[in-house]
């Protein structure tokens, strides 16, 4: 017995045997096809050279259940465990999607499956008179929960110590200590200076995380880390953490991936990340366009900058014009004063001769120069220069160029959807511009709230919820810090 | 039950049962620190075979030493530390070394890198002065010490702790010591045109 998703193709096989079980109560054929068309839905059929039976499953979402909407088996092959293997599949798919509770009406008086329903954990909760017509016999509801492992999620790979915490896809904590004001005096993140705070804020933020959440210790499943990519001896101190935690608590632990975990954030948003997308990364480390088809088995990188990350580039420019560090919301409060057409600043990697290899990659390094050589000419010329206008010149060429490429891979990729995540997310001409152009090119654009888009410990924890819920093997103990891991390894085993 | 844990150099670990060593585990490798610390940790306990909830306190090396492998060591402790309860004790690592030898008069010296040493410097077992960090070439002047260049270890660690804490000597400072600020000047910026 084969037993696989029903798709269209099934549907003759489908409506004939559900005309044979159920007759004058049968689905009518449209339903029957929208139900199985249906992306919130999860449709099974059991075969042995034709259909034996069939089973499916909605995902009430966003929210965290499901619902078996139907169940049949063909009558010759009954008793012999196919209706129990169709609802096992639907049982682990409601797991995988993070459901916590699944619910399920059946006759009254269908004693073998109400048999079976109970002994896979199921409960009568309610009656529904009169349910099914026009039998007019009595339905009862029946409720079985999904227990979802909560797990506490480690972030360190830059200058963010963070602890999240999560119950499946459910958001229960997620605690922060920056050390952003350190670096201030040295205009960028120092790596020894944000590895330095991470050790003094782990201890502190793993108690916030679990006072936010309202759990103690004994009540995590498992815990995961980023080890990459990111500043490696930042890494080590979270990996340091993760490891000791793990096995005080005798858990199993998750080595995922950063970025992965940016975009996995969503989750945390709507229940799922919806699929595919096109995902643009941009904060003070990385600038990086990924096409997403799966979270976790199919993740491509399309480009990424080829030298300053979006967010330095922000934090080079302000310290050009005399702003303190951190550039970004600086550049930002100048700039609503500026014209962002005044001056004409280079598009990097846009050019015809780039596109054929660097047609998703970024440059920001020669428009960083080209507005410090501006800057500088005017202001050896003695002449008097607006700083508004250069600010919101150098942010427009940033944000054309940011949206430019993602529009292109959407429509290279036939993909209609846009993820924007990282701390440069924060720069509110970066969203306005981008929901512009997403709506006239007729793209879904989602950005998690903002406490999700930069680095947080809640997008590590819920991407080792994934993991875990899809069934993967934990971590070995014996991982290290990867400070250029590939964005295609999702978990280092 | 007392785990010390060490990363100043290798990382270790060990296990004690009152002054008793019931195991102990060390990788030498000086770069391994991330890799290594569960190894170590699960290494000691299930030689012994006792879960984590059997330990009652925690002793960790918190330096002087090359920061990177130093804070994985002393992250793990905290980490440790916090679920099971139990009390975390700091050990300066040149004390440590220093309890495990016997001379009258001793500088204790490790590898600061960067052509420098971390010193300290003890009479009768008693810190006369250090921790700081000394040219290799200013040795010569402690002439009237023994000189002894050796790396730390959980063990060390471990055996000095339960002495210290019969003692009652202060080990509750779990920072790490780095005895530098971190290596970085704030630039001026530079001009891009000539």
């Amino acid at each position: 017995m084969q037993l696989r998703t029903l798709a269209i193709e099934d549907l003759a096989q489908v409506m004939d045997l559900e005309r044979r079980l159920f007759q004058n109560e049968a689905w009518l054929e449209q339903t029957m096809a929208a139900e199985i068309a249906s992306p919130q839905t999860h449709y099974v059929g059991a075969f042995d050279g034709s259909l034996l039976g069939y089973a499916g499953l909605k995902v009430s979402g966003p929210s965290y259940s499901c619902d078996v909407q139907t169940i049949g088996v063909e009558p010759e092959s009954q008793g012999k465990s196919i209706g129990r293997t169709l609802m096992n599949e639907l049982l682990a798919f409601a797991k995988r999607q993070g459901s916590e509770e699944v619910f399920l009406e059946v006759k009254a008086g269908n004693e073998s499956a109400i048999g079976l329903y109970l002994s896979l954990g199921f409960e009568q909760i309610d009656v529904r008179k009169r349910y099914y017509q026009p039998s007019g016999e009595d339905a009862l509801v029946m409720r079985m929960p999904i227990s979802q492992p909560v797990v506490l999620g480690i972030e360190s790979t830059c200058d963010e110590t963070g602890v999240g915490i999560v119950r499946g896809n459910r958001l229960l904590a997620n605690a922060l200590h920056s050390s952003m004001d350190e670096h201030a005096k040295y205009g960028g993140v120092v790596p020894e200076v944000a590895a330095r705070a991470h050790l003094e804020a782990i201890s502190p933020t793993l108690d916030a995380a679990l006072a936010e959440a309202g759990i103690g210790y004994e009540d995590i499943d498992a815990v995961a880390v980023a080890n990459g990519p990111g500043l490696s001896g930042a890494l080590m101190v979270g990996i340091g953490a993760a490891k000791g935690l793990a096995v005080a608590l005798d858990k199993p632990i998750y080595a995922v991936n950063h970025l992965v975990g940016h975009v996995g954030a969503d989750v945390l948003e709507r229940g799922a990340v919806e699929v595919p997308t096109i995902a643009l990364l941009v904060s003070g480390g990385h600038t990086s366009l990924l096409l997403v088809r799966d979270l976790l088995n199919d993740t491509q990188l399309l480009g990424e900058t080829i030298d300053d990350a979006a967010g330095e580039a922000f934090d080079k420019v302000a310290r050009v014009l005399g702003l303190p560090y951190p550039g970004g919301p600086q550049i930002e409060k100048i700039a609503a004063e500026g014209d962002p057409n005044a001056i004409r600043f280079p598009r990097g990697l846009t050019l015809p001769k780039d596109l054929e290899k660097h047609k998703y990659n970024f440059s920001f390094s020669g428009l960083k120069t080209a507005v410090a050589r501006h800057v500088e000419k005017l202001e050896d010329g003695g002449q008097e220069y607006s700083k508004p206008d250069v600010a919101a010149s150098f942010r427009e060429a940033v944000i054309d160029v940011l949206l430019t490429k993602s529009l292109w891979a959407c429509e290279e990729f036939g993909v209609k959807r846009l993820l924007l995540g990282g701390g440069v997310v924060a720069n509110a001409r970066l969203r306005q511009e981008a929901e512009q152009r997403c709506q006239e090119a007729g793209i879904e654009l989602r950005i998690p709230r903002f406490s999700l888009c930069t680095d947080n410990g809640a997008m590590i924890a819920a991407l080792g919820s994934q993991l875990i819920m899809d069934g993967r093997e934990p971590s070995g103990l014996d991982f290290g810090a990867e400070s250029t891991l590939p964005v295609t390894t999702v978990q280092t085993t | 039950m007392l785990l010390s844990i060490d990363t100043s150099a290798g990382t270790s670990a060990a296990l004690f049962d009152g002054k008793r060593l019931l195991s102990s585990v060390f990788f030498d490798d000086p770069f391994g620190h991330a890799e290594n610390i569960a190894k170590a940790i699960t290494g000691v306990l299930s030689q012994a075979d006792l879960p984590a909830n059997a330990l009652e306190n925690i002793a960790v090396g918190i330096g002087p030493a090359p920061y990177t492998g130093l804070r994985v060591g002393i992250a793990a402790a905290k980490a440790l530390a916090g679920p099971l309860g139990v009390g975390l004790h700091g050990v300066m690592v040149l004390d440590a070394i220093a309890f495990s030898r016997t001379e009258e008069r001793l500088l204790v010296t490790t590898d600061a890198k960067r052509g420098e040493l971390f010193a300290a410097g003890y009479v009768f077992g008693k810190r006369e002065f250090g921790p700081r960090v000394i040219d290799p070439s200013t040795t010569a002047e402690f002439g009237d010490y023994e000189h002894v260049s050796e790396p730390a270890d959980a063990e060390k660690v471990g055996r000095y702790a339960l002495w210290a804490l019969e003692k009652g000597i202060d080990l509750s400072e779990t920072g790490a010591i780095y005895l530098r600020s971190p290596d970085v000047t704030p630039s001026p910026g530079k001009r891009v045109s000539g």
